[in-house]
């Protein structure tokens, strides 16, 4: 049983083929992590997840993705998203809300809590998750533009926490944010994957090394070796992960 | 060298403050003109320049203009709600469905629209509206005002949910809402300073409208009316009539409507900066 299952998946934006018969298998309670350099397909293929990828105009996806037990293409998208919370490269937390309402609002939309006093305490426990309700317990109805940079991130993954997903998709969560904050962000994920799957995406190998139990590696939108962390770490059997975890590509 | 860089900064600054006078000037120049003549008219009527009847053309007494603050006030409250609902869901569906053919048909549509002669508007108000009334009407004023705004209101709103970064609408689909629940939780709060000064320069667009009323409101100027299906008046109309007629009251009157009209557009204004909070993002 895995929490992901893609078989041949392709996908096309346009004319333009951005994945190539992509196979991959995410076991539940891991840190399944995507690698590749910029370009190889790594957000299109999390996209895909989660059906995002039905926002880019002209996307077209072939093959078979299960996800969570979903036949994820032929199911309803915002069904399907109840389950699978996302944080995105760049913090994107919702500037016209607080930073508890910004938590509270998918514990809402997703009936995570029915009361206030569940609501609160949601907000706290997604807070706690995400290494953040320390600094900002004291100030949870200012607005987000008042945070770091890093803050925000880790705003933004209490927020996904808040859905209590099941599973939890990452592209390249710690891009913008200062070493600091993505240390802290990288303890939050590790101490997560006993409650969720996650799937994150980077392009740097010493974060993967730092957080991955599994690594698929992505390059021109094919996978060209997956397995777990520890094994293509020291032992990569293809040229192409090779020449990744030297930094040459 | 330095010194030269010095003086070659002082002109150029010189210069941009030159030309911004120059180009305020005249803005500034017809503001005060429209407030020295028209409070001058409105000092001399006082109160009831805003509650009597206009005068008869040999009056001595200036009068008000009631009819016309009224007619006024029923016509863009008829027209606005109409303007900015239809504005705000056409833009919503061009802004959300950019490539369905009912957008683009919205879209080709909306642009020529707002350039279409506005007493051509009035025309075609007065064939489908008035005719079949059998009478002016502020309703007919008000369907022609609404015509007339729902391109702007269009335009504002589209503008408006187009420039909220993709992002956090990305963000609200993660979060599994759904489609409208995305627009009314986060792109229209997002957008919610460019929304509501689409929504008052609407409101500054309707009041100040003339061509439009020529044809379909009736310029009742006897009595006080808020019935929307009879006769009304506006105060751009009552401006055009009076100041292009030989009474010298008449001539005051208009001074003073145009001040009061000047005066609401700036309000609109100035409300624009101070009560809507921009997003920080």
């Amino acid at each position: 049983m895995f929490a992901v299952e893609m078989n041949n998946v392709s996908v096309y934006i346009g004319d333009r083929q951005i994945l190539k018969e992509v196979t991959l298998r995410t076991p539940y309670n891991t840190v399944f992590v995507i690698m590749g350099p910029s370009g190889s397909g790594k957000t299109t293929l999390l996209r895909v997840i989660n059906r995002l990828i039905d926002l880019v105009e002209g996307a077209r996806v072939e093959g078979f993705v299960k996800v969570l037990n979903f036949d994820a293409l032929h199911s309803d998208p915002y069904e399907l998203r109840k389950y699978i919370g996302m944080v995105f490269q760049v913090p994107n937390p919702f500037p016209h809300l607080t930073i508890y309402e910004n938590v509270a609002v998918a514990a809402k939309i997703n009936g995570v809590a029915k009361s206030k006093r569940e609501l609160d305490e949601v907000v706290k426990w997604a807070l706690e998750k995400a290494m953040l309700w320390d600094e900002v317990k004291d100030r949870l109805y200012d607005h987000p533009h008042k945070l770091s940079g890093g803050q925000r991130q880790r705003l933004c993954l209490a927020r996904a926490l808040a859905m209590k997903p099941r599973l939890l998709l990452l592209d390249e969560p710690t891009a913008n944010i200062d070493p600091v904050n993505a240390r802290k962000l990288e303890e939050a994920i590790v101490s997560l994957k006993d409650e969720v799957t996650v799937v994150m995406v980077t392009h740097s190998p010493h974060q993967a090394a730092r957080v991955a139990d599994y690594v698929a590696v992505l390059y021109d939108g094919r996978v060209v070796e997956q397995g777990p962390a520890q094994q293509l770490f020291l032992r990569p059997s293809t040229e192409i992960a090779q020449k990744l975890l030297r930094g040459e590509i | 060298m330095y010194s030269w860089r010095k003086l070659r900064e002082k002109l150029f600054t010189c210069l941009i403050i030159a030309l911004s006078v120059l180009a305020i000037a005249p803005v500034l120049h017809i503001i005060l003109t429209v407030f020295v003549n028209g409070f001058a008219v409105i000092a001399k009527a006082g109160t009831s320049f805003f509650t009597d009847l206009p005068p008869t053309p040999l009056s001595k007494d200036v009068g008000g203009i009631a009819p016309s603050i009224a007619g006024t006030l029923l016509m863009t409250a008829i027209s606005l709600p109409i303007a900015v609902t239809l504005g705000l869901f056409a833009a919503i569906l061009t802004a959300e469905f950019p490539s369905n053919p009912l957008s683009l048909a919205v879209d080709a549509i909306a642009k020529p629209l707002a350039s279409i002669p506005t007493i051509a508007v009035s025309m075609i108000v007065y064939t489908l509206v008035v005719v079949p009334m059998k009478s002016f009407s502020a309703l007919a004023g008000a369907v022609a005002l609404a015509v007339i705004a729902l391109p702007y209101t269009y335009t504002y709103f589209s503008t408006a949910l187009r420039s909220v970064p993709s992002v956090y609408r990305e963000a609200a689909f993660a979060i599994a809402m759904s489609r409208w629940g995305a627009v009314v939780r986060v792109l229209i709060p997002v957008a919610r300073k460019a929304l509501t000064t689409g929504v008052l320069m609407t409101v500054a667009r309707v009041m100040g409208e003339t061509a439009a009323l020529l044809f379909t409101a009736g310029r009742f100027r006897t009595g006080v009316s808020f019935s929307p299906t009879a006769p009304a008046d506006a105060i751009p109309l009552l401006i055009f009539d009076y100041i292009l007629s030989p009474y010298a009251v008449w001539h005051q009157v208009a001074w003073g409507a145009t001040a009061l009209l000047l005066l609401a557009y700036l309000m609109v204004f100035l409300a624009t900066k101070l009560i809507v909070k921009e997003v920080r993002l």
